[in-house]
């Protein structure tokens, strides 16, 4: 079980806080993947070449764009009452978890985890209540992650996460 | 390539083996459970993102209109392409392939490029989504604990490659209208549902 990110989105769709782990260096597989795809598939590989372009905003912003969409999906297909869990593709797994104030929070793990529902739950309910919501000097809405980012909330993330994957 | 030119090959024989269509396949082999829910929908998206088939098996998930069935196939295509791009890692086999880059070419495409949405989970169902390498997708909901819905889609796959696909009145990419295949899916979900 490796976890690769994670993410927390507010009720006005900005990003207010984002971890990554296990970071791969900045261009280990970019210079390989367009020339095979070349090579096999003269049409439609340009997906992994416009990878290059992307800073860790436009993933953000990627990311809200796909739980935006999913959940609105899922909301239509399976009524209202029905939430949106999780999806997998070949590499990874998003887990999602919005509370009742739309708060979201998405986790991005290898394909093999089980369902992170809980444990992201955990995380807003232990941590992010304790320590963001309960700190009195951090404001009530958190425009550009304005104290969420406090030192014991990212300590106590680093702990809890180091339980739920241990390596 | 060479893959993808035996598949049909061996689907045709295996088929014949079984002697008959999917229709009296279904007649063959009756494991249908009365209780158990199967497949609740097929949806098939061409590689444009059009919806081109839509068929219900069963009435468990809500009742859309074709209209929004057509935005949720566009949706749902546009999804799939951006969930290719916020792979986080690279692929299993890149570590090896940057090293020897000219053993890259032998092996099969699929392994190289990320893969899109497979499986979405939600509380009251499970899309399961499989991709052609000609980027048709084929869209199956199904209930959450619905077991080998991969081998349903490849299955539905096969129908596709026979009765549309050897259809010569079939135009690519324009909305599927073939009596058999209608009825050969039929036939399959209601035997393994």
């Amino acid at each position: 079980m490796v976890v690769y990110s994670f993410y927390i989105f507010d009720r006005h769709t900005e990003c207010i806080y984002t971890r990554r782990w296990n970071q791969r260096p900045a261009s280990t597989s970019k210079s390989v993947r367009p020339q095979s795809g070349a090579s096999l598939t003269s049409n439609g590989d340009a997906i992994p070449g416009a990878r290059k372009a992307l800073s860790r905003e436009d993933d953000a912003k990627l990311i809200f764009g796909t739980i935006f969409s999913l959940r609105n999906m899922v909301k239509r297909l399976g009524g209202e009452d029905d939430v949106f869990i999780s999806y997998r593709t070949g590499d990874y797994k998003l887990h999602y978890y919005e509370t009742p104030t739309r708060l979201k929070f998405v986790m991005l793990t290898d394909t093999k985890t089980n369902n992170l529902r809980i444990v992201l739950q955990q995380i807003w309910a232990n941590l992010y209540v304790e320590f963001v919501v309960k700190n009195p000097l951090s404001p009530v809405e958190h425009p550009g992650g304005v104290g969420v980012a406090n030192e014991l909330f990212e300590m106590g993330l680093d702990s809890f996460i180091t339980q739920v994957f241990p390596s | 390539m060479e893959v993808s030119r035996k598949r049909p090959q061996e689907y045709y024989e295996e088929k014949r083996a079984d002697g008959g269509d999917g229709k009296s396949r279904s007649v063959i082999k009756p494991e249908a459970l009365p209780g158990s829910v199967g497949p609740s929908s097929l949806l098939i998206i061409n590689k444009a993102g059009g919806l081109i088939y839509n068929r219900k098996f069963t009435a468990g998930l809500n009742d859309l209109s074709s209209n929004d069935l057509l935005i949720m196939a566009g949706t749902f295509h546009g999804v799939h392409e951006i969930s290719r791009s916020i792979a986080p890692a690279p692929a299993l086999s890149h570590p090896s392939t940057t090293t020897t880059a000219g053993t890259t070419i032998q092996q099969n495409p699929t392994t190289l490029r990320a893969s899109g949405i497979e499986v979405l989970e939600s509380a009251n169902f499970r899309l399961q989504c499989f991709q052609t390498l000609t980027r048709t997708k084929f869209l199956l909901l199904t209930e959450p604990q619905q077991p080998n819905v991969d081998t349903i889609l490849r299955r539905i796959y096969e129908l596709y490659a026979d009765f549309v696909m050897k259809n010569p009145f079939q135009t690519l990419e324009m909305p599927i209208r073939c009596e058999k295949f209608d009825r050969a899916v039929d036939g399959f979900v209601r035997v393994r549902g």
